[in-house]
């Protein structure tokens, strides 16, 4: 019996580090390959702040005996997953300027490696190879939890609620901004939200957890060994969390249940070879699946309420109409003052790469509330301003002004908090969030982004995000798709996708918004939709520039064209005034 | 200061240091033009070693056989990784991150088939006599200066073929913008093999370098596997001579931080190393900065 409840609690430490881990891996999809040492640096803080002082070990520290600070168990779990937290957030500083994945593999492979080594050389901190021992139980009172049938009890409502966290914080808007992260950071970028900081949180929160189970596991093994925070434990909670399926608790849940029970049951077989035999299983389980079915055995977004048919994100809410919608929106006042500066000025842009001046000397304006169409051949720098304009290419001269302030070089998440936003070309929707969620992704100040308002007050933030999936809705009912609101994003034509990031712009309630080329590589019918969106965008009082190649497209909406060719303005004015003047037709059409 | 220890600490810097400049230029090349994190890059490393002890053990092959034997099963295994995992998995446009789950996997089986199959014990390859060279109060073996001449001959090598020869420009476009280099004709698959077998090649010599030293243990290959990395990020990814100069710097630092630390601390110093480039120069000492 005692050997069966010892199995399950090694299981529930498993699922707890899986889950947490699955945090970070499968809804941020970042890489740690150090979580067992974040697992070991909470199991030595809780060692050393539990473990007696000098003084209650008779006043003389005698060699062999391991002393501490004598805290409570209790507050000792909690400063072991403080400092866990916090490790996490120091080593992750380099991340900051480098959100891209390889860099934290590469970072977190070389902590675990030093760290471990350091954990058998720090004898002072962690007691050498042999670690700490004699790491009190965990206590009620005078019920001292010590058997493995009383601490699994403990262990099973810590997993519970790691479970309950982790889900908490997935499934939450700040989740949603991690799975944004983990598609396209420059998209979430420019819908004016940092994609640095929710990075280091869920890494940090990941390592908290899994610094908090190893102050549990302390407490109940009675000592803490460095021989057991391995990189080939890392690897081993990775391989639980992929096998049973990034992005879906229950799937480690089960991932930890199949691989925690594998080194048992191979013990009965093969006596001593169990654990290169488990990795040999687990490493090759890890191959086949990856290479069959890489979702793993139960896929992001499948859980229990699917097997009894429920749809995720429900269907509680009624589709607007368009109308409804558009009342609903955000009116955006053009202003009735005629001597009003232009909204966007952009003076005497230049930018060269290497010899090639792409853009030189550009300056034109837009004006409130009217669409702007920047037009002209091929190579015209028509892209190069564009980006320039959005701060995601650096000018080399020249300056860009917004309502008068000059904002050039801004980053787009700044820009986009000033109320100007941009598509891309090649659309960056979140393929596998829905499209109601993209378009969630895009509206501003929600409390529920921020972890600190989502820990503190969680009901302000569910009845925000009610406010929030309705603003989504009507932003998607305004581009006549929202009947398509729940399903996933892949799922949909390329045209429904461009929409999508149309709505996600509308959403972030910005009076500016860029589109860069919103009609490339969509279908007739879809363009149709396009420029009705596009329009409906006009209506509500948006000023909106775009990069278009279609003529056709350019003169049902536009009100004003850039003519722009070789890098300079060579002509501004209503499309069919431009498409009038021989030798513009001549250049744009290269005749 | 002392003089002498410090001159012995860096001729036996430089020595490491051509080792982890070998497998800095062997991970990188792999890395920059593939963009796989090449953690299995340690089953070449252990797989080369394994094989030559085999066959000299076991075959009875002449040392310079055995060898032989050991660079060709490191660049079997490169290759069958390229071709069996990660070509299918590209294309059905996996991503990086499921096709690193896979190399993972392959780290983590591999060494524990080793096991299984040799028994976790040591290998010793039997050996040629190693005799030391001194001039003046400063020591190098003969093994030494063969690593030296050996690592930088390859590197050498490799650079000048990637930069001089026409195949070695498409590996450099591969790497810059892969859909306009196929757009312009090179083929991608043939790149991506050749730039396997360079990079398994070099890290096999890397392997038996060591083998020939030390002994062979089933998981000898992730240290060194680890140490490519932080040579090739830290010399700057994309470039031969930057991965091999964050290659001899890195086994300078470990060897000097014997000066003042503990011989325990090596490690401590590369990561603290490696860490601060990050910080102040994410690029590497001799990368271009992204546009």
């Amino acid at each position: 019996m005692s050997y069966y409840a010892d199995v399950t609690i090694s299981i529930l430490i498993l699922m707890t580090l899986g889950v947490s881990l699955n945090l970070l891996l499968g809804y941020a999809g970042r890489v740690s390959m150090a979580h067992a040492i974040f697992f070991g640096i909470g199991g030595f803080a809780a060692a050393r702040l539990t473990l007696p002082t000098v003084d209650e070990l008779g006043g003389v520290a005698t060699a062999g005996l391991q002393t501490g600070a004598s805290w409570h168990w209790f507050p000792a779990l909690i400063a072991a997953m403080v400092i866990a937290f916090l490790a996490a957030l120091l080593i992750s500083i380099p991340a900051v300027r480098l959100v891209r994945g390889e860099y934290l593999i590469l970072l977190t492979l070389a902590f675990q490696l030093v760290s471990n080594q350091l954990m058998g050389v720090l004898d002072s901190v962690t007691g050498g190879p042999y670690g700490l021992s004699g790491v009190p139980p965990i206590g009620f009172g005078d019920t001292i939890l010590i058997r493995p049938e009383q601490f699994i009890w403990v262990m099973l409502v810590a997993a519970v609620l790691a479970i309950a966290a982790c889900w908490g914080i997935g499934e939450s808007p700040f989740g949603r901004l991690l799975k944004g992260l983990r598609e396209h950071d420059s998209a979430v970028a420019s819908l004016g939200k940092n994609p640095v900081v929710p990075e280091l949180l869920a890494f940090s929160v990941s390592a908290a957890i899994a610094g908090g189970v190893g102050a549990l596991a302390a407490f109940y093994y009675g000592s803490v060994v460095p021989s057991n925070y391995t990189l080939t434990y890392s690897i081993f909670i990775i391989s639980v969390v992929v096998l049973g399926g990034l992005g879906n608790l229950w799937g480690t849940v089960v991932g930890a249940i199949v691989l925690g029970s594998l080194e048992p049951l191979l013990r009965e077989v093969v006596g001593d070879s169990a654990i290169p035999w488990q990795a040999v299983i687990y490493g090759a389980a890890l191959v086949i699946m990856m290479r069959l079915r890489p979702e793993g055995i139960l896929p992001e977004g499948f859980g229990p309420g699917r097997l009894i048919g429920r749809r995720r994100g429900g269907r509680s809410q009624l589709v607007p109409t368009e109308q409804e919608a558009l009342d609903r929106l955000l009116h955006v006042d053009p202003g009735t003052d005629p001597d009003a500066p232009p909204i966007v000025e952009v003076f005497d842009l230049q930018k060269s790469f290497g010899g090639l001046t792409a853009v030189n000397g550009a300056s034109f304006s837009l004006q409130r509330g009217q669409v702007t169409a920047l037009i002209g051949p091929n190579g015209a720098g028509k892209t190069t301003i564009f980006n320039m304009i959005c701060g995601t290419l650096p000018a080399d001269s020249g300056r860009v002004h917004l309502r008068g302030a000059d904002v050039t070089g801004k980053p787009a998440y700044d820009l986009a908090k000033k109320g100007l936003a941009r598509s891309f070309q090649d659309v960056r929707v979140f393929q596998r969030l829905t499209a109601l969620e993209n378009v969630a992704m895009g509206v501003q100040d929600q409390p529920g982004e921020s972890f600190a308002r989502l820990l503190l007050t969680p009901f302000a933030v569910r009845k925000a995000e009610r406010r929030v999936k309705q603003k989504a809705l009507d932003c998607l009912a305004l581009l006549g798709i929202a009947e398509r609101a729940h399903d996933r994003v892949n799922d949909l034509s390329y045209g429904d996708q461009k929409l999508v990031a149309i709505a996600r712009l509308l959403a972030t309630d910005c009076d500016v918004l860029l589109l860069d080329e919103p009609t490339s590589g969509v279908d007739p019918a879809s363009v149709e939709k396009v420029i009705s969106g596009i329009g409906r965008l006009r209506d509500l009082g948006h000023t909106v520039c775009l990069v278009e190649h279609s003529v056709h497209f350019v003169q049902r909406l536009a009100d004003r064209a850039v003519f722009l060719d070789q890098g300079t303005v060579i002509a501004e004015g209503t499309v069919d005034e431009l498409m009038e003047r021989r030798e513009l037709a001549d250049l744009y059409f290269g005749t | 200061m002392d003089l002498s220890l410090l001159a012995q600490l860096t001729v036996s810097g430089i020595v490491v240091g051509s080792a982890y400049a070998l497998l800095g230029v062997s991970f990188g090349i792999i890395y920059a033009t593939t963009k796989i994190f090449h953690l299995a890059h340690a089953a070449a490393y252990a797989g080369a070693a394994y094989a030559a002890v085999w066959a000299s053990n076991s075959l009875g092959l002449p040392f310079l056989a055995a060898l032989v034997v050991g660079l060709a099963a490191g660049v079997l295994l490169g290759l069958v990784t390229e071709i069996l995992f990660y070509r299918p998995m590209r294309k059905r446009n996996a991503t990086l991150l499921t096709i690193f789950l896979v190399s993972l996997g392959i780290s983590v089986a591999f060494p524990n088939l080793l096991q299984i199959v040799f028994g976790p014990d040591n290998q010793t390859l039997p050996r040629p006599d190693n005799p030391t060279i001194a001039i003046g109060s400063v020591t190098a073996s003969r093994h030494d200066v063969v690593t030296v001449l050996v690592a930088w001959t390859l590197i050498t090598l490799v650079a000048t073929f990637v930069v001089k020869t026409r195949f070695g420009r498409s590996i450099t476009a591969m790497r810059t913008n892969p859909t306009m280099a196929e757009a312009v004709g090179i083929d991608s698959k043939l790149v991506y093999t050749v730039v396997f077998v360079i990079g398994s090649l070099l890290v096999a010599v890397a392997g038996l370098l060591f083998t020939t030293k030390g002994v062979a243990t089933p998981t000898m290959g992730l240290a060194p596997t680890l140490t490519g990395f932080i040579a090739a990020f830290l010399g700057g990814i994309g470039s031969q001579w930057g991965a091999a100069l964050g290659g001899l710097l890195l086994g300078l630092l470990s060897s000097w931080s014997a000066l003042f630390l503990q011989a325990d601390y090596g490690p401590v110093v590369v990561f603290g190393a490696m860490f601060l480039i990050l910080l102040v120069r994410p690029q590497g000492l001799l990368g271009k900065a992204a546009a």
